[in-house]
């Protein structure tokens, strides 16, 4: 890039310039793309159909993929078979001779209908024979592959779960910023609204929902309902930070400078005094999202997660907190790593996007 | 300011009032009422009950007056200090919660301690030295703790304890000092148990606390003025202390109020897992169990705290900025 | 059964004779030092004249505190499973019959309507005043009458419409009169709920009534409470509510005696010794065997779990006994040094589908109602399937009713339409009107609409929603589209008042002793007769509310009221069987897999556990399998 390039160079080109020299960033930005990809095609890129369940693979064990059959590339895993101990009734797998199950790209398998629209049979990885099975994670209580349950399960955790930390955060800034900038009868009314909500339980509240929900709804828009409440609690500590600061900087000069120069207060708020606490919007909003996405978890013990069959992570999760799995499934703990995952991709993008925004970056 | 805090104390009898009513009216609309929750429980568990004795008892707990009579009824109580009376336990319900508020006063203000030393210099180290190795491994670290839910970290580790180091599960006192009067030894006990639920329930707020400290520092670190301060020759420490902590502060001071509701309410079912002898199992039985007294109390409590605390918080935000008025 | 019984007979034989002449009585050492210490009688006045021996496997030694778990929300029933169920009359340990227990002996008229019980002379509280005729009185004639104290009194004493009458014949010898001929007495008198006669001591909990204490208005004061029925309960408690294990001071005839009572607050429950506990071993030894208990408070189950593999319990049968923890249990067994205790089951089917013969969807309920429906998807049921998943490949293929080793066992009620066959399930639907089938292969009503079934289960419930799941997708193989609704307990309850959901799940009780829970079979149970509750109430108020149930259920009513009333065992035994084949006919709820043994836990030092224990309600276990005579060994 010349130097008569870069003077010329618009705010946007910049920006992402230097956003692009942020290594993190970037690979926070592959790992998110990557993972609305998979969230799309789950079907097809999940080996097996994710609510089959096999009374004989129950528990079964993650299998170690092998590259190289002797010195030949040929992926495969070793089969194993179910051997029940009869008095303990542990679930124990025992190798299957010297049975392998060869794995192929592109391979016919499970039917599935994409999107609900298109019917289709290939998947983008799975077993040479479709009869076979192949547990990279690992199968639940039911038999079922806890890989295909994730990726089916990061469509809902993704979407829904992000929508409402949106919500959340358009209103906390606003509320909050109003509250702030104004001072006076705004705040006072503001903060009366926000201590009502902080004050309300939230249990009877879920139980009268639970209660008033139709039954006919799918599980997904019951889930994306009860995240809309989440939201609608959810914005008040944000607002009550944004407020704090915008106490405190509607005195300063810039702020006045801006009145002077006849700014419109939504311009004064939006443009001049929100960037001064981009930082802690980025974090508030990553550390929202592990709360939105496993907000779920916490509410299943009142029968409003989601429903089986749904999946989600949150709903993932939910199926392994118990001792059997702990102890003896520990595998089934994974949907909290994509969770983890997620929130550090999220993390590192904001992080990024927020240094390549800031005028004052050295 | 004194006038605002007269005026704002003057509000909050009419705003509680209002709160009791929403509060009272949402525990009245869940399904069922305290005897069919009753008689729910133990049909639950494979046991049967008299019809006629859960008749009698919905008649004697006047649960088949209005609402607004029942309401009525306990809130002219409370007026008067007689905050009602636990169908569950069949004891004053200012008994049941006075003995829970005390353990959880101490398990809250000490993991508010733990959290706040954890996080705070952390999350300063953090910013300061923003893109270390450091920093990476607290971000993970930070993120990986968010991401399990509290109560499955709760069992897990519980799991952990158990089995590898025969510890004993949960609760807040060894069995030869969970009924003895206070004593030394009593304390030494508490002490002993208390930092499990301490790490477990301070792990994810601690996790925030670092994130909020760093980013909110990293927006005063680039600022003029800490260029300026520099430029006048100040010690980094003396720099970093004297402004932009000292602005940093401001979100933890806005919701500062709400730390102990929140370990009330928010740490409910944590608290359940770890078997913690605090208010929040309580009220979540009460609430589920329709034991409208107590878990009505316990509201009103919480929301009096609330209040109390968002003007505390009000106050402390003028006193750290002083660019910060109320009119 | 057999097997079982012998099982427990040879663990524990009971005898019910007295020791011969002049005994020797043993007691713990530190009542010894009591005694010694002028605080306490010496044992042998304290014991009845004519203590209950139990002859136990193996005499015992004294001492040790045996520690076990209890939830903190509403489990006051887990105390009276282990101590509280000390009854004039007691299960033996296999749970075959009634045999003497607070009562010696007993006789009953020729026609069932009177009983006279022979009491232990010299029996005492635990505060040491006599267990006399009067206190039985008390209850019957004074309590069980009082419209304050009991709107209308127990139904279990209510016979012919009329409550039970107590007559005092002498201080150990009372006579329970009925209006009508009731042969189950003894065997209600063993359950949790037949306890009553027992329960209050006339000499403490009399206090607490107008009729007996003029200055009652200075307690009600001094407590605080609104009347005196109130007050009354939470001094000296009811059957089962929490404030029974509230008061240390109130007597009992209990084994142990509250020391730290069960409160709001309680992060465990203290009991001790009952130093006049009325039973002695074969050699004279003043049972019980243990010091005390220590009832751990523990709220969550998994936590309970946690503490039990840990070994931190020496006895746990409750709440932790689901099949699906036997695995775990067995890992740690040996390590934590416990072992497995054997539960034997007293439900019968594991998980039964209750088909709602009176939905209030206008859409399902027609077909609910339809037993050609019901059959084809119970032949559309994989229930080895759900066997191998959800009960571990423990059980079997099953309806209800009772179990093959129970006298009423009755073929057809437990294996109709059990074979998985979606062939014949296909060709019933095809033929009963579903026959057309949409886009995805889902049946369509004649109308042209979906058929959209639900199942409701309890989010606690892990069996019955793994059991919905598969359940899910083998009914989709027959074009059914089945919806899950998992909800809270007090919303599982509440949509089974309203008659709001299509089809419940939950163990269907049943399957030893059939008549003490008959709820699967006839609509009984007020809240979980899941088949209809507005059938139950059109029962239980003689046709006044609710609805008018089918022929079949009608006529299984008219005929349990027939036995109940029954004064000759033959023709009550033709009755019960009869009701069997009705509810074979009426087929309202499908069972999955027979009920499978279950495990809990206890301590390798605890001695004289009878191998297996029956689990149940009306067995309250552990309680009969007499926890006074285990004991700790070094």
């Amino acid at each position: 890039m010349m130097a008569g390039g870069l003077a010329t160079a618009s705010q946007a080109k910049l920006t992402w310039l230097r956003f692009r020299r942020h290594r993190m960033a970037m690979v926070g930005l592959g790992i998110v793309l990557l993972m609305y990809l998979v969230a799309l095609f789950a079907e097809p890129v999940a080996p097996f159909n994710p609510d089959k369940s096999n009374a004989r693979l129950v528990f079964h064990p993650p299998q170690m993929v092998q590259f190289f059959d002797g010195w030949a590339f040929s992926p495969h895993v070793l089969a194993y078979r179910l051997a029940r101990d009869p008095v303990t009734l542990q679930p124990r797998y025992v190798a299957d001779g010297s049975r392998k199950v060869r794995l192929r790209f592109f391979v016919a398998g499970d039917p599935y209908k994409l999107w609900g629209l298109f019917d289709g049979t290939i998947h983008l990885i799975g077993p040479e024979n479709a009869g076979d099975t192949v547990f990279i994670l690992g199968a639940d209580r039911q038999g079922r592959d806890v890989l295909s349950r994730m990726i089916h399960g990061a469509r809902a955790s993704l979407s829904i779960g992000l929508v409402g930390v949106s919500i959340s955060l358009v209103l906390g800034i606003t509320l909050g910023g109003l509250s702030g900038f104004f001072g006076g009868r705004v705040d006072w009314g503001v903060q009366r609204v926000i201590e009502f909500i902080i004050s309300l339980p939230t249990i009877p509240i879920w139980l009268a929902l639970a209660a008033i929900l139709p039954k006919e709804w799918s599980p997904m828009a019951i889930y994306f309902t009860i995240t809309l409440i989440i939201s609608l609690v959810g914005w008040t500590e944000l607002a009550r930070v944004v407020r704090g600061r915008f106490l405190a900087l509607r005195g300063d000069s810039f702020v006045t400078a801006a009145w002077l120069d006849g700014c419109s207060q939504g311009r004064i708020i939006f443009r001049h005094m929100l960037p001064s606490l981009t930082s802690h919007i980025i974090a508030a909003v990553t550390l929202a999202i592990p709360n939105m996405i496993l907000a779920e978890t916490a509410l299943s013990f009142l029968g409003l997660g989601l429903k089986p069959p749904a999946i989600s992570w949150g709903a993932l999760l939910r199926e392994a907190q118990n001792v059997q799995s702990i102890a003896a499934a520990p595998w089934l703990l994974l949907p909290g790593a994509a969770v983890a995952l997620t929130v550090l991709a999220l993390n590192f993008l904001g992080d990024g996007l927020r240094d390549a925004a800031d005028p004052y970056a050295h | 300011m004194g006038r605002f805090i007269v005026r704002r104390l003057a509000g909050m009898v009419p705003f509680i009032i209002l709160v009791s009513i929403t509060v009272f009216m949402l525990i009245k609309l869940t399904p069922g009422d305290f005897v069919s929750n009753y008689a729910a429980a133990l049909a639950a568990a494979g046991e049967t009950v008299d019809d006629a004795m859960l008749a009698s008892m919905r008649s004697r707990y006047g649960l088949d007056q209005p609402w607004l009579v029942q309401y009525w009824d306990w809130i002219s109580g409370v007026a008067v200090g007689d905050f009602g009376y636990s169908f569950q336990w069949q004891q004053p319900v200012s008994g049941l919660i006075g003995e829970r508020m005390g353990l959880t006063l101490i398990l809250s203000v000490s993991t508010l301690l733990f959290t706040w030393s954890v996080a705070l210099p952390i999350g300063v180290y953090s910013a300061v030295r923003r893109y270390s190795i450091g920093d990476y491994l607290f971000t993970f670290i930070g993120f990986v703790g968010l991401a399990v839910p509290g109560f499955l970290l709760a069992l897990v580790l519980m799991y952990v304890g158990v089995s590898v180091f025969h510890a004993d599960v949960g609760g807040l006192f060894s069995s030869a000092y969970a009924d003895a009067p206070w004593s030394w030894a009593r304390c030494v006990d508490l002490a002993q148990h208390l930092w499990i639920p301490i790490i477990i329930l301070g792990t994810s707020g601690a996790a925030s606390l670092i994130r909020i400290m760093r980013a909110n520092l990293l927006d005063q670190l680039h600022q003029p003025y800490v260029d300026t301060a520099r430029a006048k020759g100040l010690s980094e420490f003396t720099l970093l202390v004297r402004y932009p902590i000292r602005v940093a502060l401001n979100p933890f001071v806005s919701t500062l109020g709400w730390v102990l509701p929140n370990l009330v309410s928010g740490a409910v079912i944590i608290s359940v897992v770890l078997n913690l002898p605090t208010a929040g199992p309580l009220l979540l039985q009460a609430l589920l169990g329709q034991d409208q007294y107590l878990a009505g109390a316990f509201l009103l409590l919480l929301c009096s705290l609330t209040v109390i605390g968002t003007l505390l918080s009000d106050i402390l935000l003028a006193l750290l900025d002083p660019r910060i008025r109320f009119q | 059964m057999r097997q079982l019984t012998k099982l427990a007979m040879l663990a524990v034989a009971i005898g019910c004779t007295g020791l011969a002449g002049a005994a020797e009585y043993h007691e713990a050492p530190a009542m010894a030092e009591l005694v010694k210490g002028g605080k306490l009688p010496p044992v042998a006045e304290r014991l009845p004249s004519a203590p209950e021996v139990v002859q136990v496997a193996s005499v015992g030694r004294y001492g040790g505190s045996l520690r076990s778990a209890i939830r903190g929300d509403g489990d006051h029933n887990a105390i009276l499973r282990l101590v509280g169920n000390q009854g004039l009359t007691r299960w033996d340990p296999a749970y075959t019959k009634a045999v003497p227990a607070l009562a010696a002996s007993w006789t009953v008229n020729a026609n069932a309507t009177e009983y006279t019980f022979k009491l232990r002379p010299g029996a005492k509280w635990s505060d040491g005043v006599p267990f006399t005729a009067d206190d039985i009185t008390f209850v019957v004639n004074d309590l069980f009458t009082d419209k304050a104290f009991f709107e209308s009194p127990p139904s279990q004493y209510v016979v012919g419409g009329k409550p039970m009458r107590a007559e005092k014949i002498d201080d150990a010898t009372v006579k329970l009169i009925f209006a009508a001929p009731y042969l189950r007495l003894p065997d209600v008198l063993a359950t949790p709920l037949g306890q009553h006669p027992t329960l209050y001591a006339k000499h403490y909990c009399s206090q607490f009534m107008p009729k007996y204490n003029p200055d009652l208005p200075k307690l009600l004061a001094a407590a605080k409470q609104p009347d005196w029925p109130t007050l009354f309960r939470q001094k000296c408690g009811d059957i089962e509510i929490p404030a029974r294990w509230g008061n240390p001071e109130k007597p009992v005839m209990d084994p142990w005696v509250l020391q730290t009572p069960y409160g709001g607050s309680a992060t465990q429950v203290l009991l001790r010794r009952n130093p006049y506990f009325w039973q002695v071993d074969q050699a004279g030894n003043q049972l019980p065997y243990i010091d005390s208990l220590t009832l751990k408070v523990i709220s969550d189950v998994q936590a309970i779990l946690l503490a039990e593999i840990g070994g931190q319990l020496d006895l746990q049968v409750r709440h932790t006994n689901t099949i699906n923890n036997k695995p775990v249990l067995a890992q740690h067994a040996k390590e934590a040094g416990y072992v497995l205790q054997e539960l034997t089951p007293t439900d019968s089917s594991a998980m039964g589908l209750w088909f709602n013969q009176s939905a209030k969807n206008p859409k399902t309920r027609e077909w609910l109602r339809n037993r050609e429906f019901r059959q084809a998807l119970s032949l559309a049921m994989d229930r080895d399937e759900i066997n191998e998943i959800v009960f571990l490949g423990q059980g079997k293929p099953w309806q209800i009713g009772p179990l093959p080793t129970d006298k009423f066992y009755n073929a057809r009620l437990g294996t109709q339409y059990i074979q998985h066959d979606p062939a014949a399930a296909n060709a019933i639907l095809d033929r009963i009107g579903l026959a057309k089938k949409d886009s995805n292969g889902m049946r369509l009503t004649p109308a042209g609409e979906k058929l959209f079934i639900s199942i409701d289960a309890m989010v606690v419930d892990t069996a019955a929603i793994d059991t919905a799941e598969l359940l899910k997708k083998q009914w989709a193989a027959v074009g059914i589209e089945l919806g899950i609704n998992t909800m809270e307990r007090s919303l599982y309850y509440e949509k089974a008042q309203n008659a709001d959901y299509d089809i419940g799940t939950y163990a269907v009780p049943g399957g030893m002793n059939p008549t003490l829970d008959p709820r699967g079979l006839i609509a009984t149970h007020t809240l979980d007769s899941r088949q209809s509750i507005p059938w139950v109430r059109w029962y239980a108020t003689g046709g006044k509310q609710g609805e008018e149930p089918t022929e079949g259920m009608k006529e299984r009513m008219r005929l349990w009221d027939a036995w109940k009333q029954a004064s000759d065992p033959a023709e009550a035994e033709r009755m019960v069987r009869r009701i069997m084949d009705l509810a074979a006919d009426g087929f309202e709820v499908m069972g999955t897999v027979q009920a499978v043994t279950t495990f809990g836990s206890r301590s390798v030092k605890l001695m004289n556990v009878p191998e297996k224990i029956p689990f149940g309600w009306d067995y309250p276990t552990p309680a009969p399998a007499l926890l006074q005579q285990f004991y700790f060994t070094n």
